[in-house]
């Protein structure tokens, strides 16, 4: 069901500080990536890291609806173990930082607008700061959101990350990146319909992408920035 | 929104956080002197309060460095947080990246007295917003023009303090630095203006005296946080004080009102 909310969490200008993120597109373009190379690199985010973080996502909507609906017991995979899982297929520090950055932005957002839910609780008790996809599965489910939705956000989030960074870091019609994104569209469905199948955390896609690891590594140690990461 | 929804939840929001330091932000165009002016700050007060400071440069982590550099803090506490370009966003559409910040500095050097939020520098109408710091401090300076502070916006006209930077520089830029103390003084009301500059002591000393009262008043729950807000202030016909208007219900918001200024805040 598409609701307001879920309209809210895949806009650019919901106040969870994602601004400060260029997705790796800085420090790859840093690295030589050319401008006419962007929409594959969109398509490498979305095929490795964008896998493995639609199906957190998906997971993490799932621990939400169960914790949600009162049952008695707990089954599935605790946030606990979904952060866990997700932390051991990110291997780059920095990149942990800037999805925890950007996960405790999401659980701001979940503790002022869902402060009694219990799912915001487990959020909230989990070690360190909950991993981006792991605060978007359960702001997915607290709006009410489908399994497939909350992964095709993910997946849209991670691409307009790197769409609109592109406006700040390269000579580009700000129409641009609009197209490269929409031609993305139909890999995105194929990807949607691959991470709802998720069966659990240790079953989380293991895909990394050595390259923005590297540059991401590179970024951090950098004076000159304009984004986190 | 109504204006009674937000006064409540300012007041509100006093009572909490109280409990807690000063966040004093400090924003002005580029070039202004913010983070000199923080760098003395540091210098001045480090011996008799415990304060951090976080930093946002627009394309580098050079204040960031700067500040670390002049050792007049210890460096781990100083956060640079980047903005995206966007530096008027970090500090009033989407506070998110410099409030986690601001709060791992006071969960990690507990119980601070004051952090310091220096904005990247942007220009004349970008402010703080009130959920980012308590007091804001404008900066702008002789160097930029001496039409500046005539020109106003909120900053320039309602944030808690405005100093007029560089004081020292007025002749050799053909500025006058007392006529922009009083341009200023004219469309601040009861707001204090310091015209200021490293080289007078007398002018430092007033600015920590003013920080100083101000972390004391935070601290006993006396400081309400009022917002400078975007809006550009006017009058009408037979009004005494200038006003923002907020909405429908309830145009008139008036500068007594948000800004409480009682004689404490003056210099």
């Amino acid at each position: 069901m598409t609701t307001i909310a879920s309209l809210l969490l895949a806009d650019g200008r919901l106040p969870v500080g994602g601004h400060a993120y260029s997705a790796g597109l800085e420090p790859a373009l840093a690295a030589g990536l050319t401008a006419d190379q962007v929409p594959d690199f969109v398509a490498a985010r979305l095929t490795t890291v964008g896998r493995m973080e639609a199906a957190a996502t998906v997971l993490s909507h799932r621990r939400a609806q169960v914790a949600g609906s009162g049952g008695p017991v707990q089954r599935g995979d605790s946030l606990q173990a979904i952060q866990r899982e997700v932390l051991a297929r990110t291997a780059s520090q920095p990149l942990r930082q800037a999805s925890g950055r950007l996960g405790r932005g999401l659980l701001r957002l979940i503790d002022r607008c869902w402060p009694l839910a219990a799912p915001a609780r487990e959020l909230r008790d989990l070690d360190g700061e909950p991993q981006r996809p792991v605060a978007l599965g359960v702001a997915c489910a607290l709006s009410s959101m489908s399994e497939a939705e909350a992964a095709r956000i993910c997946f849209y989030d991670d691409a307009q990350t790197v769409c609109s960074a592109a406006l700040k870091l390269m000579p580009v019609d700000p129409l641009e990146p609009v197209g490269w994104l929409l031609a993305k569209a139909s890999m995105i469905e194929q990807l949607v319909d691959e991470a709802v199948r998720v069966s659990g955390a240790t079953a989380l896609p293991a895909l990394t992408a050595p390259l923005i690891e590297q540059w991401s590594l590179i970024h951090d140690l950098s004076h000159r920035r304009i984004f986190s990461a | 929104m109504p204006e009674q929804a937000v006064t409540t939840e300012t007041e509100a929001g006093a009572a909490r956080q109280h409990a807690r330091g000063l966040r004093l932000g400090i924003v002005g165009p580029v070039g202004t002197g913010k983070s000199t002016l923080i760098a003395t700050i540091c210098r001045e007060l480090a011996s008799r309060l415990q304060i951090a400071v976080v930093t946002n440069d627009i394309y580098t982590d050079e204040d960031a460095r700067m500040l670390r550099a002049a050792g007049v803090l210890p460096t781990e506490r100083i956060t640079a947080v980047e903005t995206g370009a966007c530096p008027h966003t970090a500090i009033r559409d989407d506070v998110t990246p410099n409030l986690i910040a601001v709060e791992d500095l006071e969960a990690r050097f507990a119980p601070l007295d004051m952090v310091v939020v220096e904005s990247g520098g942007d220009n004349l109408t970008a402010t703080f917003s009130p959920a980012l710091v308590d007091a804001q401090i404008f900066c702008i300076d002789v160097a930029g023009g001496g039409d500046v502070a005539r020109k106003g916006g909120p900053g320039i006209e309602r944030a808690d303090l405005l100093v007029v930077n560089k004081s020292d520089l007025g002749p050799y830029v053909g500025v006058d630095p007392a006529q922009m103390v009083a341009d200023a003084q004219k469309v601040r009301g009861d707001l204090p203006v310091l015209a200021m500059s490293q080289h007078d002591p007398d002018t430092i000393r007033a600015l920590i005296s003013w920080i100083v009262e101000l972390v004391e008043r935070q601290r006993d729950g006396r400081h309400l946080p009022h917002d400078p807000g975007p809006m550009a202030p006017h009058t009408h016909a037979g009004d005494e004080h200038p006003h923002v208007h907020s909405d429908g219900e309830h145009p008139h918001v008036h500068a007594d009102h948000g800004h409480n200024s009682p004689a404490g805040n003056r210099l």
